[in-house]
C-alpha cells in the first residue's frame, strides 16, 4: 500500500473512534429497522455542511442501476482530524452499510463503508446506530 | 564549600523560576488572565452522557422542578419544526450551542471577550467594561451577556433569553427535550485550571423552572495545535438535504 493511501486510510479509519456531532436526530430521519447494504461505485461527494453526503450507484445482475445517497459527519470536524475529501472519491468501489431514510427514499445514513481490499470505516455520527450492533 | 552551596542555591532559584514561568497564568497587558486561544468544547469529568457527541447537563445536579416547571421536559408533537428545530438550521442557542462537540475560540482584549463556537458559528461578544445589560431587547436565542472580573476569574452573566432547548439531551430521550424558560439567567465562571485547561462553570438560574439555581463544572482543554487551522466554516443552510427528515431523491 502506498504511503499516501495508507495515511488516508488511517485518517478515515479513525472515524470509527471519533465523536461526530450531527445537528439532526438519527431517529428523526432514519429507520433503524431498515438496514441497507449497498455495493456500488461512488459517483459524487458533497463535502459540505452540515453533513457530508456521498452518492453511490449500484447495479443488479440485470444491469439495472439504482442511485443511493449516504450522509456522514460534518466536514470541519473531519478536517480538524486530518481527514479531507480525498479520502472518499468518485470512482471508488464501496460497500455501504447503513439505515434507510424514514421516507422510504434511497437516502440513508452511511454508517459503515467497506473498500475492496477489506478496509472498513465508519462514517456515522456518534449518536447514529451502527449495523450489527458494532460501533 | 561555600562556593558549592551558592551554586546550588542559584541553580535551585533558576529551576523554580523556570517552573513558574511554564505554569504562570497567561495575562493580558493590563494584568488580567488571558483566555485567548482555541479550545475543545466544555466537557464534564463525570455525569450524564448524551447519546450524541455533545456534552449535556447532569440531571443529578439540577435542582428539583418547581410546580409549574413541568414544561421543562417538552414532549414531541410530531411536527419536526417543534420537535427538533435545528433540523431546519435554527440556532442551537446558548447554553446548548456552547456544549456542542466542536472547537471554540476565545479572543480577548481589555474591553471584550469574543467567544466563537464552530458549531453554527455561534458568536458571543461579551463586554468587560462594566456596562449593564442592554434594555428593551426582544428575547434572544443567545441572550445578552456582560462580564466582570472576580480576581483571576471571569464571570459572565447572560440574560434576556427566549424559551429554547437547554441542551442536546433530546438525542438520548426524545420525550425529554429540555426547555429552559424565558426567565433563564446563565452565569459562567472561567479561570485557568492549569496551563493546559480552563475551568468552566455554568450556573443555571431559571426561576420559572427550578426551585433553586444549580451549577455544573466543566473543563475546556486548550488546543494550541488547532490555532494554525483556526475554526472551520459551518453554514448549515449550505447543504441541509433532509430538513425535517424529507430528503430529495438521490
Amino acid at each position: 500500500m502506498k504511503l499516501r493511501s495508507f495515511v488516508l486510510w488511517l485518517a478515515f479509519a479513525s472515524l470509527s473512534a471519533l465523536p461526530l456531532l450531527a445537528h439532526h436526530s438519527f431517529s428523526a430521519e432514519y429507520d433503524d429497522s431498515k438496514p441497507v447494504k449497498v455495493t456500488g461505485v461512488v459517483t459524487k461527494v458533497e463535502w459540505q455542511n452540515p453533513h457530508i453526503w456521498f452518492y453511490v450507484d449500484s447495479k443488479d445482475e440485470a444491469g439495472k442501476v439504482t442511485h443511493w445517497a449516504f450522509s456522514g459527519g460534518a466536514p470541519g470536524q473531519l478536517m480538524r482530524r486530518g481527514i479531507y475529501k480525498e479520502v472518499i472519491q468518485p470512482g471508488m468501489t464501496v460497500v455501504v452499510d447503513g439505515f434507510r431514510a424514514k421516507d422510504g427514499s434511497n437516502n440513508a445514513n452511511g454508517a459503515k463503508v467497506t473498500f475492496p481490499d477489506g478496509r472498513q470505516v465508519f462514517t456515522a455520527s456518534a449518536e447514529d446506530r451502527i449495523p450489527e450492533g458494532k460501533k | 564549600m561555600a562556593k558549592s552551596v551558592a551554586l546550588i542555591f542559584v541553580f535551585s532559584l533558576a529551576c523554580l523560576y523556570a517552573q513558574n514561568a511554564s505554569t504562570a497564568t497567561p495575562r493580558t497587558p493590563d494584568g488580567k488572565p488571558d483566555f485567548s486561544g482555541v479550545y475543545e468544547w466544555p466537557k464534564a469529568s463525570s455525569g450524564e452522557r448524551c447519546r450524541c457527541s455533545a456534552t449535556v447537563f447532569d440531571r443529578n445536579l439540577m435542582s428539583p422542578l418547581k410546580p409549574g416547571g413541568e414544561p421543562f421536559l417538552e414532549k414531541p408533537n410530531g411536527d419536526p419544526r417543534h420537535d427538533e428545530p435545528r433540523n431546519f438550521c435554527m440556532p442551537a442557542g446558548f447554553p446548548s450551542g456552547m456544549l456542542s462537540a466542536n472547537a471554540v475560540q476565545f479572543v480577548q482584549n481589555k474591553n471584550y471577550l469574543v467567544i466563537v463556537h464552530e458549531f453554527q458559528r455561534m458568536t458571543r461578544v461579551i463586554p468587560l467594561d462594566g456596562r449593564p445589560h442592554r434594555k428593551g431587547l426582544e428575547p434572544m436565542y443567545y441572550g445578552d451577556p456582560v462580564g466582570h472580573w472576580e480576581g483571576d476569574t471571569l464571570v459572565i452573566e447572560t440574560t434576556n433569553f427566549k424559551r429554547w432547548g437547554l441542551d442536546d439531551y433530546y438525542y438520548t430521550d426524545k420525550n425529554q427535550y429540555r426547555m429552559h424558560s424565558d426567565a433563564l439567567k446563565v452565569t459562567e465562571h472561567i479561570s485557568w485550571k492549569n496551563p493546559k485547561a480552563v475551568a468552566y462553570r455554568m450556573t443555571i438560574d431559571d426561576p420559572k423552572t427550578f426551585t433553586a439555581p444549580w451549577s455544573e463544572d466543566f473543563t475546556m482543554a486548550a488546543k494550541p495545535e488547532w490555532d494554525s487551522t483556526g475554526l472551520y466554516e459551518y453554514v448549515c443552510e449550505e447543504n441541509n438535504r433532509c430538513p425535517g427528515g424529507k430528503c430529495p431523491a438521490p
